[in-house]
């Protein structure tokens, strides 16, 4: 099939690929498009109507549309092309994408640079096995999301959430704002899996109970959900049965982790970290296949917007360099190893040439802990938790004392 | 499926002929009396053919080396891969290919495997073949390395079920056999013509004959006619399915071993998954599908046992179904006869392989409607085609190309997972599948890896469009199975 020829292809309209496409066009890079599969840009930024976005970007606290919307308004003054209903259906190893929408049918674009910027899908009931039979009425906390801020449509009205990540923190507080009863909020960790402010905002102030290290045990009802069996949870996370106790609802929604959408990554080649669950990345965003860029919740889940819109602008300027033939493969690269503590890391390579911005989880909640990158930069926080990413910066001049036969850094972090 | 046109309150009408159950079996049945001139019903309490027994299976077309010597069910397995090969093209539905490797895992297991060959061969069977662990590793690189010796069964093969039903179903439609879906059958009655008044939800149907394929509520059916010598024993399976990002570790159905409590048992699906299971647990109730924690464990362990590489990480989704097992008769056989109290009515009570001996239990069945007066004459115009729709993700290029010029909503894909066009959608809803389940077993929009968390609510407003039904009484499956409460503010 005949290919069209782009510089620069850019999967997906949330807040990294949106950013990066509008970066890319600032620094030069003329031909390049933007492909959206849903009906409007802005990714999963359009249903999340709560604010708390654009503080570090922005300067100012706005709503997820809102937010889309600055950037979806820059790539507009840019005239940088979104299209939209278009689903990238292949990737391949020679940067080729095959896209399909009902306007233009099924086309093939060979590129100079991709940016994968697909985001992240939530965990099901399935990958948790709850057991139990499989009535109508549950719900994962993104879907409960769309139903109700983009369908205008109502899930239920007698609500148990399973999970505390932020959305399911923040759909506790909308659907209690939507006349619901939310009557009760489980954990199955000893602390909550979202923020602090969500944890204050959503749950606190609207008197959401919340139960820690409880848990789900089984699911009730045959057409539409009749209620849940709760129940607490020993140290292994197994429910102890004398615990248990029925719940009449006839909703559950469930907020039990995302997941990077990397389907269509793996089809290109591109490593997996199985820490991340993303592409394995440089501090400019490259994958392990060149040419490929990562950013956002594909590469790892996130918890600010703000954050995946600076990855979007690295993976623009990695990509220029790719473009305009500035970047070869380096190999002076060091690996960055997540250690002591540490679950999960971003970058995981980086090439000693320029500044690099590392973002880390650690294992469990922390008070005041040291983290340090091998002997050549270290920083203190005073709390962390697995729910909050932890960033610094590695400035360039940091590598100056490094050996040059040293190519691995342990990043790990102790209480301090 | 929608019936509304033909069945209304107080609704009597005579047929020939009426079959209760459109599972596998049944939907098989009612589209072989389709051949014929009778006027024939096919009634099932469900709202889309195929929603009992039948989806919840492992889907297998099944080598006749597990059915015991001289039974009827040897008989009607050894054909089962033709026949259904030959109707899938009939029927434009998936039948896909998988051999058998059936695994010792260590060397006392191979007398099973040897007496199981000989089973085979005993109803005809040929080309089994028992192979060493070197062969076992070229054909499955990733199964245990405990495994010495495998019986190797070519030319078997796996099926969705539900998908099959839908299209049987249609086709004996299609041939003028008359659909009644969410019909619940209450009672019969004998006439005073000596025929039989079955009493449903809808209205009452009149018929000389009756087939009773109601798999696990046959038991019911038969006390209706006072044949109360039939009892059903249940049990139930649970099983796991496998995101596709694994499905290059298991190519063939690879078995282990059997007890009263497991089948341990791997296999690629129709649509590229992989399914795992079985765990058995005893069960009363016919409803109780759920899955148990303890069962998933025990799953999981028995996968391990066969490929070491599989983990609960890449489950996508579980469940349960409910079988009889084969206890009507002394030697596991199945038991198809027509009723000791009530001439003309047949009763199926099939149990394990049913799926696999569908096609033939279906001629078996006809033939006993004959004998007992039923006049088969065949009509000429017997279409035996059916055609299906377009298929957006499995469809060449080129084909691609011509659906979207054709019909622009194939190129809008709605389940991402699975790479399902809103062309397809529409075009199952317009077919009859009514709920987010059977659009989700037609088209297997909602089938993948995120299970619907992002095409459902696209689906819902599809449902609510192509039905014609505000939104909030879209159900799930059925009854009172409402996905939302409707639109805000109302």
């Amino acid at each position: 099939m005949k290919r069209d020829s782009l510089e620069l292809a850019v999967i997906g309209s949330g807040p990294a690929g949106l950013a990066a496409a509008v970066k890319a066009r600032q620094e030069g890079i003329k031909n390049l498009v933007v492909f959206e599969r849903d009906e409007r840009p802005g990714g999963i930024l359009r249903q999340c109507i709560h604010s708390g976005f654009g503080l570090e970007k922005f300067n100012e606290e706005l709503t997820g549309p809102e937010y889309a919307n600055r950037y979806i308004k820059m790539a507009g003054d840019h005239g940088i092309d979104i299209e939209l209903n278009s689903t990238v259906l292949e990737l391949d190893k020679d940067r080729s994408i095959r896209v399909v929408s009902e306007k233009k049918g099924v086309r093939d674009y060979a590129c100079n640079a991709i940016i994968l910027a697909m985001g992240c899908r939530e965990r099901t009931r399935g990958s948790l096995d709850i057991p139990g039979t499989r009535p109508a009425g549950i719900f994962t906390a993104g879907q409960a999301q769309r139903l109700i801020n983009i369908e205008g449509l109502v899930p239920g009205r007698e609500v148990v959430i399973l999970g505390s990540g932020d959305i399911g923190m923040i759909m506790a507080r909308r659907l209690t704002l939507e006349g619901a009863k939310v009557k009760a909020v489980l954990e199955i960790l000893p602390y909550t899996n979202g923020l602090i402010r969500n944890e204050i905002q959503c749950l606190r102030d609207f008197n959401i109970p919340l139960m820690l290290e409880h848990t789900v045990a089984k699911v009730h009802g045959e057409y539409r959900l009749e209620g849940v069996t709760i129940a607490q949870v020993d140290h292994r996370r197994n429910p102890i049965e004398k615990t248990e106790r029925f719940r009449s609802c006839e909703t559950l929604v469930l907020s039990v982790g995302l997941i990077p959408e990397n389907e269509l990554s793996k089809t290109g080649g591109v490593l997996i970290d199985p820490r991340s669950n993303g592409p394995y990345v440089d501090e400019l965003m490259e994958t392990s296949v060149p040419g490929l860029f990562a950013c956002g919740n594909v590469l790892h889940v996130n918890d600010m917007a703000d954050n995946v819109s600076l990855e979007g602008e690295l993976a623009a300027e990695g990509a220029r360099l790719r473009i305009t033939g500035q970047r070869s493969v380096s190999d002076q690269m060091v690996d960055l190893k997540a250690g002591l503590g540490i679950s999960q890391i971003v970058p995981q390579r980086c090439s000693k040439k320029q500044d690099v911005w590392l973002n880390l989880r650690v294992k469990k909640p922390m008070g005041k802990i040291k983290v340090k990158v091998g002997d050549i930069r270290q920083k203190t926080f005073v709390c962390a938790r697995p729910a909050e990413m932890v960033r610094l910066k590695i400035p360039k001049k940091a590598f100056e004392a490094l050996g040059p036969d040293i190519t691995t850094l342990q990043v790990s972090c102790e209480e301090a | 499926m929608n019936s509304d046109v033909l069945v209304q309150d107080g609704y009597l009408e005579e047929y020939d002929v009426v079959v209760i159950g459109a599972g596998i079996i049944g939907s098989m049945i009612a589209r072989e009396l389709s051949r014929f001139q009778i006027r024939g019903a096919l009634i099932d309490k469900e709202p889309f053919p195929g929603f009992g027994v039948t989806k919840s299976g492992m889907a297998q077309i099944h080598s006749t080396d597990f059915c015991p010597p001289g039974t009827l069910k040897g008989k009607l397995c050894l054909d089962a891969p033709e026949r259904f090969k030959r109707l899938a093209d009939q029927l434009d539905v998936t039948y896909k290919e998988v051999d058998e490797l059936w695994l010792a895992l260590d060397p006392s297991q191979i007398a099973n495997l040897e007496a199981a060959k000989e089973r085979g061969e005993g109803h005809g069977a040929t080309g089994y073949e028992i192979i060493d662990a070197k062969k076992i590793r070229e054909l499955e690189p990733h199964v245990t390395e405990k495994a010495v010796a495998a019986l190797y069964i070519r030319g078997l093969g796996v099926i969705h079920p539900a998908e099959w039903s839908f299209a049987l179903t249609e086709n004996a439609v299609q041939n003028n056999i008359e659909p009644h879906f969410d019909t619940s059958v209450l009672n019969i009655q004998k006439t005073e013509k000596g025929k039989y008044r079955v009493l449903t939800s809808k209205g009452s149907f009149n018929t000389n004959f009756i087939v009773n394929a109601a798999g696990l509520f046959a038991d019911e059916i038969a006390w209706m006619v006072q044949d109360h010598h039939i009892r059903l024993t249940l049990k139930k399976g649970s099983v796991a399915i496998f995101d596709k990002s694994v499905s290059h570790l298991v190519r063939h159905m690879i078995f282990g071993t059997f007890s009263e409590s497991h089948s341990q048992n791997v296999a690629p699906t129709a649509h590229g998954n992989l399914i795992l299971g079985i765990h058995y647990t005893k069960t009363e109730n016919k409803n109780d599908t759920s899955v148990e924690r303890e069962g998933l464990g025990k799953i999981i362990k028995l996968g391990k046992e066969l490929v070491p590489e599989l983990s609960e990480r890449d489950i996508i989704t579980t469940f349960s179904g409910i079988m009889a097992a084969n206890t009507m008769t002394n030697n596991g056989d199945f038991y198809i006869q027509p009723s000791e109290h009530a001439p003309g009515v047949i009763h199926v009570i099939a149990g394990a392989p049913g799926l696999t001996a569908a096609p033939g239990i279906a001629e078996l069945v006809v033939g006993m409607l004959a004998d007992a007066g039923m006049d088969v004459k065949e009509i000429k115009e017997f279409n035996e085609k059916r055609r299906g729709w377009p298929r957006f993700s499995t469809a060449r290029l080129d084909k691609q190309k011509e659906m979207i010029t054709q019909n622009p909503k194939y190129g809008h894909i709605i389940c991402r997972c699975e790479k399902v066009s809103e062309g397809e959608i529409t075009k199952a809803i317009h077919r009859g599948a009514s709920t987010l389940d059977a659009v989700k077993h037609v088209t297997r929009a909602g089938m993948g890896r995120c299970q619907g968390g992002v095409c459902e609510p696209m689906v819902l407003g599809l449902l609510s469009k192509g039905l014609g039904i505000p939104i909030e009484k879209v159900t799930k499956k059925g009854k009172e199975s409402f996905v939302t409460e409707g639109v805000m503010g109302k």
